[in-house]
C-alpha cells in the first residue's frame, strides 16, 4: 500500500497523470461543442457595458451556417447564468451582429475570416471557431477536435484587448495561443 | 390512331400493371426517435469542463460543402423533420422536400420525379440508399414498394432537384435523391415502438444497437407493417392491402483515425393483395461495404461495393429475379490553393431474369448488362471562398449505347456573407433500359407494341439559376430553370397508316421551366415554420415525322404548380405538435382534380424514454385522389394511427 502510495506520489512528480477518468462518454461532436458554448458562459466574465441592462440575456450567436441541428437551442432552453438567461441569434454577416457575448464563426461562413476578426476586434463578444489557425489570426477560442477528444486554444491576449476575462479554471485545460509577431 | 393511343396508354399502365408491383419493406415510424448520441444535452450539461473535455466524439463534422451542393438546388430532410412529421415509409417522408412531385398511386404505389415528367414508372431520378442505386433496369425507376429504410435511424435525405449526372451518373437527369442513415456508433440502446390506425392498420419495429469493441459498433433490426387496401373509382375496396417484413444490420468499424469500414444489409419479404389475381410476392436482400480512408488533411479515397437482390412476381403479369453487383472507388484531393479534385471510377453488372406472361414480354427474358463509369471534377477557387467554379463530366460505357458524355459546369457566387448566387449548365442523358428496347406487349385484337431495337438515350440540356439567402434565422431560396429535351420515348407506327405494329423510339421533343421556392423561418428556438412553393410546366411535342400524338402524355404527368406550409412547435408540458398542409395541381393529361390535405401530428413524452403519438393524415376530405388515369385510378383514404415508442 505504502509502495502504491509512493508510485502515485513519484507518478505525478514525473509529470505523468493516468488516465483516471477514463472515457467519461460519447457525443457528436457538434453536440459537444454546443455544450461547450453554452459552458463558456460560466468562465468569462463581460463588462457590464456589453449588456443593455441587468436582466438583458446572454447572446450566443452562430455567424454562417449553422452545424448545431437545434442541439444548441436544446442547450440553452430555460437555463439562466448568474440571473440572466440565453438567448440565441443566428447571423448570416458580421453587420447584423448587435448585441452579442459568445459567437461561433460557423467554416462555412464564406466571408474571409480575417474580415470578420477585423470587424469584431476590440467589441465584447468572446469568438470561437474551429477554423484552422482561428486563435493564430485574432480568434479567442478554438475547438481543435484531436484523437476523437476536443481540446481548447485560447487566444488570451485578443480575450483581454476585448476587456473579457477569462477564468483560469478554462483557462487551466486549454492551450494558450500567442499569435506570432507578439 | 387507336391503337396508338392503346400503346401509349401501355406504357402507362405498365406502371399499375407490373412495374407497380408490391412490396415489402415500408415501416412506420415510430415518431419517438430523438437523436440518438450517447449523452443527452442534459447530460452532457451537468459534465465538468474537464469531462466534457475527455467525452469522445463520435461523429466528425461533415467537411464543408462540395459546390455542386451549394450550387444545386438542394433541400435536406433531417431526422428531425422525419420524427416530427410522423411519416411512416420512405415516400411519404420524400413529401417533405418540396422540390419533389410526390404522388400516391395505390396502398404501396407511388409516382415520384423532380422537374415533371413523373409517372409511376418514373425514369429521371437517381435515388441511393447509403451508396445504394435503388434502380430497376427494367425501365430505369424505382419500385418504391420495396425501399423501405427504418426511419428512427435515417442521419438524413438529401434532395437535389436538377440533374446532377456528372457526379452520379446516369439517371440523375432530373434529380437524385440520397438516404444516409446513421453510423450505428449514433443508433445504441434498444428502440421498440408499435401502434396502428385505420389505414395503416399496424406496425411494430425493434432496433438493438450494442458494441462489439472500442471501436466497432452494429445495430440490428425488425420491421413489419400491414395495411389496409385503397379504394377503386367506385369506391369499392381495391384489395391491394399488403404487408412486409424487412430486418437488417450495420457495423461500422473505427479502425484508425484515417480508416472507417462499413458493412450493412437487409432481408425482406413483403405481400400485395391484387383484385384478381393471387398475390404479389416481393423479397430481396442486399449487403454493401464501404471503406474510407483519409490520406491526408485534403485528400481521402472511399471504396464501395454492393450486392443487391430483389424478386418480384406479379401472378398472371410478370415476374423478375434481378442480381446487381456493383464496386465503386472515389478519391478527393485538394491540387494547390485553388483546386480541389474528385474523381472516380464505377463498374456494375446486372444478372436479370423476367418471367413471361401472355400479357407482358421482355425479350430475351434473361440479359446480363454491365456499365463502366468514370467521372472527374474541378472545384476552382477563383476568388477564394467568393466565387467558385466547378468543371467536370461523367464518362460512360453501358451496352446499348456505347460511350455516352455527361459535363457540366457549375459557379457559385457569394455576393455577400448573407446571399449567394449559383448558376449551371449540364447535359444529361437517360440511358436506354429495358422497357424501351426489349418490351413486346400484345394490345387485343391484333396490334403488337414492342421495345425499339435504335432507341437511343434521351438528352438533356439544363440550364439553372438559383439564390439563396439566409438572415438571423430566416432562410430563403429560389432555383429556376429551363430544359431542353431531345429524343424522348414516343410509340411510333411502324407502317403508318395501319396501326398493327407500335415501336418505341425517340420521336419526341421537350422543353419544361420554372421556379421552386423554400423559405424556412424559426420564430422562436421552439417553433418552426416552413414553407415551399414550385411553379413547373412541361410541354412535350412530336418531332417531324413521328407518329406520335400523346403529346408526352405517356412521359408526364405533373401539376403546374404545388405549395406547402409545415409546422413544427415544441409545446410546454412534454408536447410538441407537428402540421403540414399540402396544395398540389390538377394534373391535366390524367384529369386529376387539384387537391389540398393535412396532415398533423401530437406526441408526448412524459419521459425521455418513452413517447406516446397520434398522427392523422390526409386529414381534411373522406378519400381523395393524387394520381392515375379515371378508369385506373385508387382513392387514398383518411388515416389515423397512434404510436408508442419506448427507448432504453
Amino acid at each position: 500500500m505504502a509502495f502504491l502510495r509512493t508510485a502515485c506520489a513519484a507518478a505525478l512528480l514525473l509529470g505523468w497523470t493516468p488516465r483516471l477518468v477514463a472515457q467519461t462518454g460519447k457525443a457528436s461532436e457538434s453536440h459537444l461543442k454546443a455544450v461547450f458554448l453554452f459552458n463558456f458562459a460560466q468562465f468569462v466574465d463581460w463588462p457590464s457595458a456589453a449588456f443593455p441592462d441587468s436582466a438583458a440575456p446572454l447572446v450566443i450567436g452562430v455567424l454562417g451556417d449553422d452545424p448545431f441541428e437545434g442541439f444548441l437551442d436544446q442547450t440553452i432552453r430555460g437555463e439562466h447564468v448568474r440571473g440572466r438567461g440565453f438567448q440565441l441569434q443566428r447571423y448570416r454577416s458580421v453587420g447584423e451582429i448587435k448585441t452579442c457575448h459568445i459567437l461561433f464563426i460557423s467554416r462555412a461562413t464564406g466571408a474571409r475570416l480575417d474580415e470578420v476578426l477585423a470587424n469584431l476586434r476590440n467589441r465584447p463578444i468572446l469568438t470561437v471557431s474551429d477554423d484552422a489557425g482561428f486563435a493564430e489570426r485574432g480568434g479567442m477560442i478554438r475547438f481543435v477536435t484531436d484523437q476523437n477528444r476536443i481540446r481548447l486554444q485560447i487566444n488570451l491576449d485578443a480575450a483581454q484587448a476585448a476587456s473579457l476575462t477569462v477564468s483560469s479554471k478554462l483557462l487551466r485545460v486549454a492551450d494558450i495561443v500567442t499569435p506570432p509577431g507578439r | 390512331m387507336k391503337s396508338v393511343a392503346a400503346g401509349t396508354s401501355i406504357l402507362v399502365s405498365l406502371g399499375l400493371v407490373c412495374f407497380p408491383a408490391p412490396g415489402c419493406a415500408q415501416r412506420p415510424d415510430t415518431g419517438a426517435q430523438r437523436p440518438d448520441s450517447s449523452l443527452s444535452a442534459d447530460s452532457l450539461k451537468k459534465l465538468s469542463i474537464e469531462q466534457l473535455m475527455n467525452v469522445e466524439v463520435t461523429s466528425v463534422s461533415k467537411r464543408p460543402e462540395r459546390l455542386t451542393q451549394v450550387a444545386s438546388a438542394i433541400q435536406v430532410i433531417t431526422q428531425d423533420d422525419i420524427r416530427r412529421s410522423g411519416v411512416t415509409s420512405l415516400p411519404e417522408a420524400l413529401r417533405l422536400a418540396t422540390n419533389l412531385q410526390v404522388a400516391q398511386v395505390d396502398s404501396r404505389q407511388w409516382a415520384i420525379s423532380a422537374r415533371g415528367f413523373n409517372s409511376t414508372t418514373a425514369n429521371k431520378l437517381l435515388v441511393l440508399i447509403d451508396g445504394r442505386t435503388v434502380y430497376t433496369p427494367l425501365y430505369s425507376g424505382v419500385f418504391w414498394d420495396v425501399q423501405d429504410v427504418p426511419l428512427a435511424d435515417v442521419d438524413r435525405i438529401e434532395v437535389i432537384s436538377g440533374p446532377g449526372a456528372t457526379l452520379w451518373g446516369a439517371n440523375a437527369v432530373n434529380g437524385v435523391i440520397n438516404v444516409i442513415t446513421r453510423n450505428s456508433r449514433d443508433s445504441q440502446g434498444l428502440l421498440v415502438s408499435g401502434g396502428g390506425g385505420t389505414e395503416l392498420r399496424g406496425f411494430g419495429n425493434a432496433r438493438w444497437g450494442g458494441t462489439l469493441s472500442p471501436t466497432v459498433h452494429y445495430r440490428v433490426y425488425g420491421t413489419g407493417f400491414a395495411r389496409q387496401p385503397t379504394l377503386l373509382p367506385s369506391s369499392l375496396d381495391a384489395a391491394d392491402d399488403w404487408h412486409a417484413l424487412q430486418g437488417g444490420f450495420r457495423v461500422d468499424w473505427d479502425a484508425s483515425p484515417t480508416n472507417g469500414v462499413s458493412v450493412h444489409g437487409d432481408l425482406y419479404d413483403g405481400r400485395i393483395g391484387q383484385p384478381s389475381a393471387g398475390d404479389i410476392a416481393v423479397s430481396g436482400r442486399n449487403l454493401a461495404a464501404r471503406w474510407s480512408h483519409t490520406t491526408s488533411a485534403t485528400s481521402d479515397v472511399r471504396t464501395e461495393l454492393y450486392y443487391d437482390r430483389t424478386h418480384r412476381d406479379i401472378p398472371g403479369t410478370f415476374g423478375e429475379d434481378l442480381d446487381t453487383y456493383d464496386v465503386d472507388i472515389q478519391h478527393r484531393t485538394e491540387l494547390g490553393q485553388r483546386h480541389d479534385l474528385v474523381w472516380g471510377l464505377g463498374y456494375r453488372l446486372i444478372n436479370d431474369r423476367v418471367v413471361n406472361s401472355p400479357a407482358l414480354e421482355f425479350l430475351p427474358p434473361h440479359v446480363a448488362r454491365q456499365w463502366f463509369t468514370g467521372f472527374v471534377q474541378d472545384e476552382i477557387a477563383l476568388v477564394s471562398n467568393r466565387l467558385h467554379v466547378a468543371l467536370g463530366t461523367k464518362l460512360e460505357h453501358n451496352d446499348y449505347t456505347g460511350f455516352e458524355i455527361q459535363p457540366s459546369g457549375r459557379v457559385n457566387w457569394r455576393l455577400s456573407p448573407s446571399g449567394t448566387l449559383w448558376a449551371a449548365v449540364s447535359r444529361a442523358l437517360r440511358t436506354p433500359s429495358r422497357i424501351d428496347r426489349e418490351l413486346f406487349v400484345r394490345i387485343p385484337p391484333a396490334t403488337f407494341l414492342a421495345g425499339g431495337p435504335g432507341f437511343h438515350s434521351e438528352e438533356e440540356l439544363a440550364y439553372e439559376l438559383g439564390y439563396r439567402h439566409q438572415q438571423g434565422s430566416l432562410a430563403l431560396s429560389v432555383a429556376t430553370f429551363y430544359s431542353r429535351y431531345h429524343g424522348l420515348r414516343s410509340v411510333e407506327q411502324l407502317h403508318p397508316p395501319a396501326p398493327d405494329t407500335l415501336v418505341i423510339a425517340n420521336g419526341q421533343d421537350g422543353e419544361s421551366y420554372g421556379a421552386e421556392l423554400a423559405a424556412d423561418y424559426r420564430l422562436t428556438g421552439r417553433w418552426r415554420l416552413r414553407a415551399g412553393y414550385t411553379e413547373l410546366r412541361v410541354h412535350v411535342w412530336a418531332q417531324p415525322g413521328s407518329t406520335d400524338m400523346s403529346g408526352g402524355s405517356a412521359e408526364s404527368h405533373t401539376p403546374d404548380r404545388q405549395f406547402s406550409v409545415r409546422s413544427a412547435a415544441d409545446l410546454p408540458a412534454h408536447l410538441s405538435l407537428g402540421g403540414t398542409f399540402r396544395y398540389v395541381g390538377e394534373i391535366a393529361n390524367q384529369q386529376v382534380p387539384a387537391y389540398g390535405e393535412l396532415d398533423m401530428r401530437v406526441a408526448w413524452q412524459p419521459a425521455p424514454m418513452l413517447e406516446l403519438s397520434v398522427v392523422g393524415q390526409n386529414l381534411l376530405h373522406d378519400h381523395h385522389v393524387e394520381f392515375g388515369t379515371p378508369s385506373a385510378r385508387r382513392q387514398i383514404e383518411r388515416g389515423v394511427y397512434g404510436a408508442v415508442a419506448w427507448r432504453f
